[in-house]
């Protein structure tokens, strides 16, 4: 018997089930794309030079006025739709993933903190939590991003403030359940240092709620960067991301140039049903409660 | 019990101060509303005048003070771009959001908990599989995004039903309500749905995961021992056991539904508080922003009292100590 | 009625199909009961026991299935039964009793709703006949005042009680087989014996035939007249109680019988517990600790309390200060208790839940700080005082119940043992390969095992992970919390002469925590018997077992079930 690493074994459960693995390549697969935007896109959407008006609006295969074929049609500006989608995928992500990760520490840190300190202080910062967890997401970022005003960071520091406390509560949820298990207390009576029980014992055993907490939450992040860009909150028009691409895309709809709009939606919602499928299987492997 | 209801009222007090002085400074950063007050053409007189008028020129701390004080004697001021009490606007778009959040609401309940709790019962067959891929669907796709496709399918193409607005309405306990013409309904269909997706998928995803883990218990297993017939199982215990997680969030989702009514009101033009708040983040109307964010607030805290207050009911191990 | 047997099994095959392959947890067992008899069914965990009572009553979960075989219930064939007969036979013919009450009965609906859920399965009823019929049933097992029981929900009622109300629902349509599958190892023993006792009365007077499943020979043999020893889904060895138990036929049921420290004599090892040539533990670094306070006892906590309680809330705490409100009844877990342990005794810690022996154990282990009392080693505190309490030494180490709950699940386990020594400078990280190498041999594991992580182990191999861990860290005094509690018999014996064996070599002191009083004889000198929270009696093992002076120690004593002894 050969020493097999956690981390292998939920590898070898991940791998059966046929369509996570599928909606993991995707994803992959769609960051990828997304980094080597820059070199595979047909056409740099930012510069202004390269559009000509005359190519606005055009729809799927249409030959552009440089003798290019645009697959997926072209905006109101004249953009080449797959560039656009693909320069859009980039933001979003960038915007989820960079948000994500602000949000895991901030509420990883909090979570595990209140847990490990206990008593007034644990009630205190659980208090603040809870009290922002019940008060929607949307209309947090909604007021902070119209507080801010328009660009990246604004717009990443909305997203933070929206989500960070649904990392708090549940790293708090796990570490208070690792606090209490015996390994914890066998480390504190050996006695170990605190910084020591925290990040080699109690930590590690909080990541996999963690990670599919994450998953979620990355996967809102992206959606609700489209719909704050949607509602004019977001970013601007000059570096759209999906989101913003399917609002300048609305106003043509009803006039039936749906292209404009339902391609950076298709593409953004085959991101976040990749990653939410990917949550999904780690949130049943993670479940103790379905274990046998 | 009685301690905690009056705990817990003090602390929605206590929760309503704090999130006034938060949504006022906050609202009161952004932008100067001076500018849509007035045109911009009008003498400096003027200018100096409004703002004083509004109260615009002393200390903020001052102004939350008056603000408090008008609030607690009903008056939230006036609305900038309206002209009209606020409290008065905000209360003719209520009902319209409202009766879109109920529809919306337990639609996705009523249609959302039975099919997951058919996943979860028999998570292996097909109608399962394709029950979770739709709600794997709904939980992903934007809000907003939906509302597009729906617009562009039974409104554009098809022409079924109309792309916004409340159509007829009907009045009852003097209030204007769409759901009671034909026309008003057939406005209202589309929003709802659109509202409904992402929380029927939110409730189909609870209630198999609930079911699944609570068919893997020794007490499912128990009751099959006994011979209790599966319908019972899954009505009388499975049911009951799952109820809390259930009423918990349907509470959370009927407050954050009001909220993201924001989204739907936007795209299907719908006469309610969410279209007001946004055009009133546009066009900087002040006081209509911090009443409608004190009404959410409020909202909130209502309803997570009543959730509390339903888990008195719910479960017993919460009510009184061992006998 | 003629002699044909109730219940005929014959080549019963249950398979699982898991990732690893197909799985025979039941592999072709045949067997028969008469009615009215009571037949027991033993063996470890993994045996297949409980799969074989399962599979009777048609309730395997997929991915198992009976695979094979015949189960003739009153001449009628259940296998391959339509699903909705099978169900009108459970509950009617025959019914079933799990091991734990407290997840068996629904816990928000009340003992009546699931009565009459249970008598609406098989007859329709008024609302008014099902209660009375529930007062009945619960009157039967002996439940008092079951007309006020009747509307209480399941937490609000004792384990046993619980249990109880279990049995009464088994009970309702008089079935005429009930399988009982480990009903009473969730119980103190003191609850077990009263549980057997009834349940011996009610099948004796009901004609009901029982199939008791078990784990512990003595509880077996103190119920049943047949008696089928099961290992690896077969049966090794079957026929009346006292043949099987005093003149073993199978290697295997000696093996069991031989492992029972309440068959050997105190102090001696266990046959069948192997383990005596395992390497000798590495040697202690010599002591630079704190010089010991001259003349003090070895091991004193001196009147030590621990009392649970609530932090009230905000506005509670300020009504209880203005006097409106009654602060919540704290509990006292232990109630002012002295103890003193001279070096090298092991004291055995005895009582059952409840008792405040755990929580005791982890005041002296220095995982808690007692509410009131000190708690001191050679003079020294274990514990610092203030507001946030940390332990102060190294010397005492604790070794847990639970080996599944008590290594971190995402650290190599030889990472596990060198943490404490690294951290405590007791070995240089040059050294620690070595050491942790050594510790695991002296504990009877391959060295190799080091890099591996706990769920690569089993049981008895995790616990003995756990004792190198607790012992590398050179301790005098050793705390162990029902370190065999969990643990098979076969296996149970190995983890105790390891640890008589290490308990001799390095002359350590041991606090015996547990509830099996047959383990605690064998292994320590000295006894304390706990009850609510206070010490009731004390004193030299044999002297205590033998001639017990308090009332509670007479009554647990009583209790445990005891294995018939063959005729010499």
């Amino acid at each position: 018997m050969r020493t097999e690493t956690p981390i292998a074994r939920f590898w070898s459960e991940f791998r059966e089930s046929r369509i996570a693995v599928a909606a993991l390549v995707v994803v992959v697969l769609m960051i990828g794309v997304a980094v080597l935007a820059p070199l595979i896109a047909p056409q740099n959407p930012y510069d202004l030079a390269n559009l000509v008006l005359s190519d606005a609006r055009r729809p799927p295969g249409y030959v552009g006025s440089s003798g290019y074929t645009h697959w997926l049609g072209t905006d109101a500006q004249g953009r080449d739709l797959l560039s656009a989608i693909l320069y859009g995928l980039r933001i979003s992500l960038q915007m989820g993933l960079v948000a994500g990760a602000f949000a895991f520490a901030i509420g990883v840190t909090l979570g595990i903190a209140a847990a490990y300190l206990g008593g007034r202080r644990e009630a205190f910062i659980m208090r603040v939590i809870d009290l922002q967890l019940a008060f929607p997401a949307i209309l947090l970022a909604l007021v902070i991003s119209a507080l801010l005003g328009q660009g990246k960071a604004q717009l990443i520091a909305a997203l933070v403030a929206a989500q960070y406390a649904y990392f708090a509560r549940t790293a708090h949820g796990a570490a208070s359940a690792e606090r209490g298990k015996d390994y914890v207390e066998a480390a504190l009576s050996t006695p170990l240092p605190a910084r020591q029980v925290i990040w080699r014992h109690i930590l590690p055993n909080c990541l996999p709620p963690l990670i599919v907490v994450a998953t979620v939450q990355v996967a809102n992040a992206i959606a609700l960067e489209a719909t704050l860009s949607f509602l004019g909150v977001g970013l601007p028009v000059t570096e759209p991301s999906l989101g913003s691409l399917i609002a300048n895309g609305f106003q043509y709809m009803l006039s039936g140039r749906y292209w404009i709009s339902i391609y950076p939606g298709l593409a953004l919602i085959l991101l976040i049903v990749a990653i939410n499928l990917v949550g999904d299987q780690i949130r049943d492997q993670v479940n103790p409660r379905l274990k046998r | 019990m009685l301690t905690h209801v009056i705990e817990r009222i003090l602390q929605a007090l206590a929760v309503m101060l704090v999130m006034s002085a938060l949504v006022f400074v906050g609202v009161y950063a952004i932008g100067n509303p001076i500018d849509v007050l007035i045109g911009p053409d009008v003498s400096q007189d003027i200018r100096l005048d409004t703002i004083a008028r509004y109260g615009l020129d002393k200390p903020l701390w001052e102004q939350y003070f008056t603000f408090l004080d008008r609030v607690l004697h009903g008056d939230f001021g006036r609305s900038f771009v309206f002209g009209m009490p606020v409290l008065e606007l905000i209360l003719s778009r209520l009902p319209a959001t409202l009766e879109l959040t109920l529809a919306a609401v337990l639609g996705a309940a009523l249609v959302g908990i039975p099919a997951g709790i058919y996943a979860g019962y028999r998570p292996d067959s097909p109608l399962s599989k394709l029950i979770m891929a739709l709600s794997i669907l709904g939980f992903s796709v934007p809000t907003f995004w939906i509302g597009l496709v729906l617009i562009m399918t039974f409104a554009v193409e098809l022409q079924w039903l109309p792309a916004g607005g409340r159509g007829e309405t009907a009045r009852l306990f003097g209030v204007e309500w769409s759901f009671l013409t034909p026309n008003g309904l057939s406005h209202l269909l589309l929003p709802a749905l659109n509202l409904a997706f992402f929380k029927l998928a939110l409730m189909t995803r609870l209630a198999r995961a609930g079911t699944r883990e609570v068919m893997l218990t020794d007490t499912v297993k128990f009751a099959r021992a006994a011979g209790i017939p599966e319908s019972v199982i899954l009505r009388r215990h499975v049911l009951r056991l799952i109820s809390i997680p259930l009423v918990t969030v349907f509470g959370l989702e009927f407050a954050s539904t009001l909220a993201f009514a924001v989204v739907t009101e936007t795209i299907f033009s719908w006469p309610g508080i969410g279209k007001l708040i946004i055009d009133s983040i546009q066009s900087l109307d002040r006081p209509v922003m911090v009443a409608y964010l004190m009404l959410v607030a409020f909202v909130f805290i209502m309803i997570n009292f009543l959730v509390d207050l339903t888990y008195f009911a719910l479960d017993p191990r919460l009510r009184k100590g061992r006998a | 009625m003629t002699d044909a047997p109730l219940l005929e099994v014959r080549d019963l095959t249950t398979q699982f199909f898991t990732r690893a392959g197909v799985v025979r947890a039941v592999d072709g067992v045949s067997f028969c009961l008469r009615r009215g008899e009571v037949m027991g069914l033993v063996g470890e965990s993994g045996s297949g026991k409980s799969v074989t009572g399962f599979s009777i009553i048609g309730l395997i979960d997929p991915p198992g299935r009976v695979a094979s075989g015949s189960v003739k219930l009153d001449g009628r064939e259940l296998v391959g039964l339509p699903a909705d007969e099978l169900r009108s036979l459970r509950g009617r013919v025959v019914s079933m009793v799990f091991q734990d009450p407290l997840m068996t009965l629904n816990p928000v609906l009340t003992i009546g709703e699931q009565i009459r859920l249970a008598i609406e399965a098989h007859r329709s009823m008024s609302a008014a006949e099902a209660r009375r019929r529930a007062i009945a049933g619960l009157a039967q097992v002996r439940i008092p005042r079951p007309e006020a029981t009747v509307d209480f929900y399941p937490h609000q009622l004792s384990g046993g009680m619980r249990q109880r109300v279990a049995i009464a629902i088994a009970l309702l349509h008089r079935p005429k087989l009930i399988i009982c599958d480990e009903p009473t190892t969730a119980l103190d023993v003191s609850i077990q014996a009263e549980i057997l006792a009834e349940m011996k009365e009610l099948v004796a007077e009901l004609g009901t035939a029982l199939i008791w499943i078990s784990h512990d020979l003595a509880t077996v043999a103190s119920i049943a007249q047949h008696v089928a020893v099961m290992r690896l889904g077969k049966i090794v060895e079957a026929g009346p109680t006292l043949d099987v138990l005093t003149r073993p036929q199978h290697a295997y049921t000696r093996a069991l019988l031989d492992a029972l420290p309440s068959r050997a004599r105190p102090g001696e090892f266990l046959l069948r517990g192997g383990g005596v040539p395992d390497a000798a533990p590495p040697a202690r670094k010599p002591a630079a600790a704190a010089a010991p306070v001259q003349g003090a006892p070895y091991f004193v906590a001196d009147r030590v309390s621990k009392r649970f309680e609530s932090r009230p809330r905000a506005l509670r705490a300020l009504g209880q200060k203005l006097g409106m409100l009654q602060p919540p009844p704290a509990v006292m877990a232990v109630d002012e208790v002295s103890l003193t342990v001279p070096r090298g005794e092991a004291l055995g810690l005895v009582g059952e839940s409840g008792s405040g022996k755990s929580t005791l154990g982890r005041m002296a282990a220095g995982i808690y700080a007692p509410t009131s009392g000190t708690v001191r080693l050679e003079g020294l505190p274990v514990m610092s005082e203030g507001a946030e309490p940390k332990k102060l030494t190294t010397r005492v180490q604790t070794i847990f119940q639970d080996p599944f709950a008590s290594l971190n699940p995402r650290m190599r386990i030889g990472d596990g043992i060198a943490e404490g020594p690294l951290a405590h400078g007791l070995v240089d990280k040059s050294a620690s390969g070595a050491y942790v190498r050594d510790w695991l041999a002296a504990v009877g594991l391959d060295p190799a095992f080091a890099e591996r992580y706990p769920h690569q182990f089993s049981g008895g191999q995790r616990q003995r992970v756990a004792i190198a861990r607790a012992l590398a860290m050179q301790p005098d005094l050793v705390i162990c919390d029902e370190p065999v509690a969990s643990l098979d018999v076969s296996i149970q014996a190995q983890i105790i002469n390891l640890l008589m064996r290490l308990r001799a070599e390095l002359g350590l002191t041991l606090i015996f925590i547990s509830h099996d009083l047959s383990v605690v004889r064998h292994l320590c000198d000295r006894v304390a018997v706990m009850y609510r929270g206070r010490i009731v009696e004390e004193g030299p093992a044999g002297e205590v077992y033998d001639n017990p002076q308090h009332d509670y120690t007479r009554r647990l004593l009583a209790a445990v079930p005891v294995l018939p002894e063959a005729a010499a």
